[in-house]
């Protein structure tokens, strides 16, 4: 019945996700979502898109010029699909917005049930008052109902499925890419990352916490030890979960992480190198490099989006820029990598999910769907922290709905609320002062410069917060939610 | 004393060169005016110099060509080249066509010689030489902004070979270029009698730049020596248009003459002119206007060209005996009547579409007003900071019910900072229509120091270039391309009669940064960033840690100090090997926290310590 219950759930989203799509597609503010800077960018516009398609019909190189940064091998899709279903095109990527919806909802099952398991190998080292912040058959069965209306009902997904970008297509793929690393997925993994890394060049940082996923699923299968009494009282040895252990294994096994990672990472490279011959194949000769990967780097246009390099990059001192073109770009996509990386390594899936949230943070080009993305991936911990109905009310627009204290959250999401506000407020003040810029010029940039700080401010405290959120969590779980230290009430810090 | 023998050989021989090239050279000045249907007086000055052995030999002796500007050619390569520089834009639908056309700004164009190879680097050479030769800002040209145009802009010189290597040519515009004073003085330069004598004494700078519309031009290409065309001469036509309104000239009064529209009369002709000649267009005497001429012309001649019949009321000044000032004038008879002005056959508007700084658009709209379809051809230079979509490009006619598809099409899209976006193409325009060519751009946001001075003046976009061949030479002027003088215009009947047409230049306000605030924004964007980084850079060193509140808020010093105890402390208990610390609060963890566990341990241990 509960099954039931849930798959009828699931069909209503999607169903009315559905509808929600066709019906602001056919509405009046389409023409203003595909205009805005928030959704369309010059990496992912549609417009853009259509622009390349048509320089080359006419015969024109589409990267002779600096109208069109998608790779050939999407070029040769795109093409495809405007030359054949140019009709059909909403329908295609409302389609493509419910297949990444549905990916989701299976990475979200797959993870619940590894972490379910993992509770269950892990309870024997549970303190022994930490029972109401366990992870409940509820959870598991609703927080991918979450994910999926986390992500289909998010008005930043949603503004831009209807503006047609290419991030629909860059979603697809990283979705697949987190299903296929839940899965553990060696192959498929490594083909969906280079899809994406192809398309915005970002995703490449996710080949870590892929290696890392694909790592602990081939580990070697321990000998099952002789049926002894203590074969008996240790449950479930066998199980593959129990493999998520690393240091107990990781001495054993050194050779095997090795090789393991190296496997995958080496077959990333190899799938992205070859992905690469084949656009020179398609395009030509090598100056899409330039025309994708050298304007994502170099930051050329200096258009206005949600992200910072635009202003910063517009005020900058001239024999200034390449430093902090270094330093903005490091700070997407390496500087947090490995100490991430080796933070989080017992749970790949949240380093994959953060690592996603700071690129599309720091990245040189962010569109509102890279952040609708990461913030749907998010439901996926809501067990960490109190505020369940934060998600759900923020993107489900039930605004009423803010908090719901739940008596068994110990880890806090501290800064919930001022992200939440943050949110709010600056998708709302940020198309209102660019009209006020651009529109009325009565205000002027540093206007617009300051709502997207903000934004990128509240998107910063809830990463930083959802990291720390499971550290807590992890730590409490394992020394119980006592605060007594030394008689007196201590507190949980960093130091 | 061989030297000197050397010397005096070389000298003689250079001397002989010269005396030889000096029969064949020949200066002309002709000026010619013209009262235009809409009451304005339209003066053309040309003064055409040939130079027989012009584009032989690099150290010719020059005699009546200027010596600079016959080095620059010569250094550079130069075939051909047409350099204007115009302030206000000429009015085709109501002054009909002008003899050279020109769009506002400075415009250069130029074919460089067959076999040449760094073409860039010797057009960057040619504008800024040109440049310093006429005091204007060509220098702003560079190569990256220069295109080469596939249709428009053909050679129109004499070459021996018809074939036209497009990547010879360079064409380039300075929309926002000012022309004045300092460009007329070293223009006149340039002529052989200077400004002390002939027709260019009238070119009085402070009366030219009165006018609604005045452009200097210098345009240089090889002509046919003679009818059989074996060999070349080069030709420097230097023109100056100039229109006048003759209201704002003063005294309300429709008369004009030599002293209201340059200040002063003429004194006598250049002595090296070979002609020197006055034409005013009569056509229009006593049909439009009504005036009387005086002094009385040397004689009237009959110009059919193309079916249209123009006369000109000519004044030989070689031959007129000018006692004290010579000047002609006009004085109208009867009232003022208002004329009805008939556009000519072909000409366009050019304007931007859409508000707010974000999407933009340019439409072009060329007018067709012959019965019978006329083909042209139109160029487009859009600089980088429009970023242009092609696939936006509609060109249609009537309103937009008549989709025109061009029979030839070459799109090179721009490049940021490095190249315009530069669109020709040639298409039919159907008879008695307007055709509309819309193209979508967004507006570019530019790094701070990218902007001019008063960056909220705004932008400006070159002319679009139409070409085309009339049918006929109504209100058509040009001297056609076989003749160096105006005077070879007379009769001139051909098939058809090429025409340049420049649109307006477009004002484009592009969104401003705070231009004020570069610190503010690099310190405030470098601390959201310090904002990651912290509390990432926190949860990857460190580990969570029960602590007691009341010692956490101690300060730095606080710290230290206790580090340093602990540290004593722990060695002094190395050395004695103590027992364990008391019971544990905390249960100490097994696998990853083990660590974490051990250290809030020892930090008991260290309290403990310090307690006893």
């Amino acid at each position: 019945m509960g099954l039931s219950n849930l798959s009828r759930s699931l069909i209503l989203e999607y169903v009315f996700a559905f509808v929600l799509r066709v019906w602001l597609y056919n509405s009046e503010f389409k023409t203003t979502i595909i205009g805005r800077v928030e959704v369309s960018t010059p990496v992912n516009s549609w417009k853009r898109v259509t622009e390349g398609v048509v320089l080359q019909k006419d015969g024109v190189n589409p990267y002779s010029g600096d109208m069109f940064h998608e790779s050939p091998v999407g070029l040769a899709i795109y093409s495809q699909l405007i030359e054949y279903a140019s009709p059909y095109l909403p329908g295609i990527f409302i389609l493509l917005d419910l297949i990444t919806g549905h990916l989701l909802y299976l990475t979200a099952v797959e993870y619940m049930k590894h972490l379910m398991r993992r509770q269950e190998e892990d309870k024997a080292e549970f303190s022994e008052d930490v029972k109401d912040l366990l992870l409940s058959q509820k959870d598991v069965e609703r927080q991918p109902l979450y994910v999926v209306a986390a992500y289909l009902f998010n008005p930043y997904i949603l503004f831009n499925t209807v503006a047609q970008t290419t991030t629909v297509f860059s979603n697809i793929c990283l979705a697949a890419s987190f299903l296929f690393m839940a899965k553990g997925n060696r192959w498929g993994s490594c083909v969906t990352i280079s899809f994406a890394t192809l398309q915005s060049l970002y995703p490449i940082v996710l080949i870590v916490p892929a290696a890392i996923c694909v790592g602990y699923h081939t580990l070697p299968i321990k000998k099952p030890q002789k049926l002894t009494k203590a074969r008996a009282i240790a449950p479930v040895k066998l199980d593959i979960y129990q493999k998520m252990l690393p240091k107990s294994l990781r001495s054993v096994n050194s050779t095997h992480w090795i090789t393991s990672m190296a496997t995958t990472i080496g077959l990333f490279f190899v799938m992205l190198t070859s992905l690469l011959f084949l656009s020179c194949h398609l395009s030509g000769g090598w100056e899409f490099l330039h025309s994708v990967y050298g304007f994502m780097l170099l930051v050329p246009d200096l258009r206005p989006n949600i992200g910072l390099f635009w202003y910063f990059f517009t005020e900058m001192f001239e024999h200034f820029r390449l430093l902090y073109l270094w330093a903005f770009q490091m700070n997407a996509l390496v500087l947090y990598l490995l100490p991430l990386s080796l933070r989080t390594r017992r749970d790949p899936i949240l380093l994959a999910a953060s690592l996603t949230g700071i690129t599309a943070m720091f990245k040189s080009y962010p569109s509102l769907g890279d952040v609708g993305f990461y913030l749907s991936l998010l439901p996926m911990w809501a067990h960490i922290f109190p505020c369940k109905k934060f998600f759900l009310s923020f993107f489900s627009l039930n605004l009423l709905v803010l908090f719901n204290k739940e008596k068994n959250s110990v880890a806090d999401l501290q800064q919930g609320f001022i992200v939440l506000a943050a949110f709010i407020i600056t998708s709302v003040l940020g198309p209102t002062v660019w009209h006020l810029w651009i529109y009325a010029r009565s205000a002027n940039a540093n206007f617009y410069f300051g709502v997207g700080l903000a934004f990128a401010i509240a998107q910063i405290f809830l990463i930083t917060d959802i990291l720390l959120s499971y550290t807590k969590r992890e730590f409490i779980l394992r020394h119980g939610t006592s605060t007594l230290l030394h008689g007196k009430h201590g507190k949980l810090v960093l130091a | 004393m061989i030297v000197w023998a050397v010397f005096t050989l070389i000298l003689s021989s250079v001397s002989a060169l010269g005396q030889s090239g000096l029969y064949g050279d020949e200066f002309h000045e002709e000026l010619v005016l013209k009262q235009l249907p809409s009451g304005h007086v339209y003066s053309y000055f040309q003064f055409t110099t040939l130079w027989e052995n012009g584009g032989d030999q690099p150290n010719h002796h020059c005699h009546l060509f200027p010596q600079s500007l016959s080095e620059v050619l010569h250094l550079y390569n130069v075939d051909e080249m047409h350099l204007s520089l115009t302030g206000g834009l000429w009015r085709h639908e109501n002054w009909g066509y002008p003899v050279v056309s020109a769009p506002p700004g400075a415009e250069l164009w130029a074919w460089f010689k067959e076999g040449t190879h760094d073409v860039d680097k010797k057009w960057t050479l040619l504008s800024n030489a040109l440049s310093g030769l006429f005091c204007a800002s060509l220098n702003f040209i560079n190569p990256q902004q220069s295109p080469s145009p596939k249709y428009s802009f053909a050679p129109l010189g004499a070459y021996g070979s018809a074939s036209q290597n497009r990547s010879l040519l360079r064409y380039s515009t300075l929309p926002r270029e000012i022309v004045c004073t300092e460009n007329l003085t070293p223009f006149k330069k340039l002529l052989p009698c200077d400004s002390k004598k002939g027709l260019s004494s009238l070119l009085n700078a402070g009366n030219i730049h009165n006018a609604n519309y005045h452009s200097l031009g210098i345009h240089v290409r090889p002509q046919c020596k003679d009818e059989n065309c074996h060999e070349t001469v080069l030709e420097l036509k230097q023109t100056v248009s100039l229109v006048y309104d003759l209201i704002i000239l003063g005294q309300e009064s429709r008369d004009w003459s030599f002293r209201k529209l340059f200040g002063v009369g003429l004194a006598g002709p250049c002595p090296l002119a070979k002609s020197s000649k006055i034409y005013v267009d009569c056509s229009t005497n006593a049909t439009t206007f009504d005036y009387n001429l005086s002094p009385d012309p040397t004689e009237f001649i009959n110009s059919n060209r193309g079916g249209y019949n123009t006369v000109f009321a000519v004044y030989d000044i070689k031959k007129t005996h000018i006692i004290n000032m010579f000047s002609v004038s006009a004085t109208h008879k009867g009232p003022r009547v208002q004329s009805i002005i008939s556009p000519p056959v072909i000409h366009a508007t050019r304007y931007i579409v859409g508000y707010g700084q974000e999407h933009g658009g340019i439409v072009t709209k060329i007018h067709n007003n012959h019965w019978k379809e006329i083909d042209i051809t139109l160029f487009e230079n859009i600089p980088w900071f429009l970023p242009t979509y092609y696939h936006t490009l509609k060109i249609t006619a009537n309103g937009g019910k008549q989709v025109l598809k061009p029979y030839a099409k070459h799109y090179l899209p721009g490049r940021d900072r490095s190249r315009p976006y530069t669109l020709e193409f040639l298409v039919t325009l159907p008879p008695r229509s307007v055709t509309e060519i819309y193209l979508e751009f967004d507006y570019s946001f530019l790094k701070w120091q990218e902007y001019p001075p008063d960056a909220n003046h705004g932008f400006y976009v070159g002319a679009a270039a139409i070409t085309t061949l009339l049918p006929h030479t109504k209100n058509y002027t040009g001297v056609p391309i076989d003749g160096s003088t105006f005077s070879s215009s007379i009769n001139a009947s051909r098939d058809t009669y090429p025409v340049t047409l420049h649109t307006e230049i477009l004002l484009v306000t592009l969104p401003t940064p705070d231009f004020s605030m570069p610190y503010n924004v690099i310190c405030l964007a470098c601390t959201v960033v310090a904002l990651a980084f912290g509390p990432l850079h926190n949860h990857t060193t460190k580990r969570l840690q029960m602590l007691d509140p009341s010692e956490e808020t101690k300060g730095v010093i606080a710290n230290l100090r206790q580090r340093l105890n602990s540290f004593l402390t722990q060695s002094t208990k190395a050395k004695e090997q103590s027992s364990p610390a008391p019971s544990e609060v905390i249960k100490s963890p097994q696998k990853e926290e083990a660590a974490c566990g051990s250290k809030v341990t020892s930090r008991k241990k260290d309290r403990a310590a310090k307690s006893s």
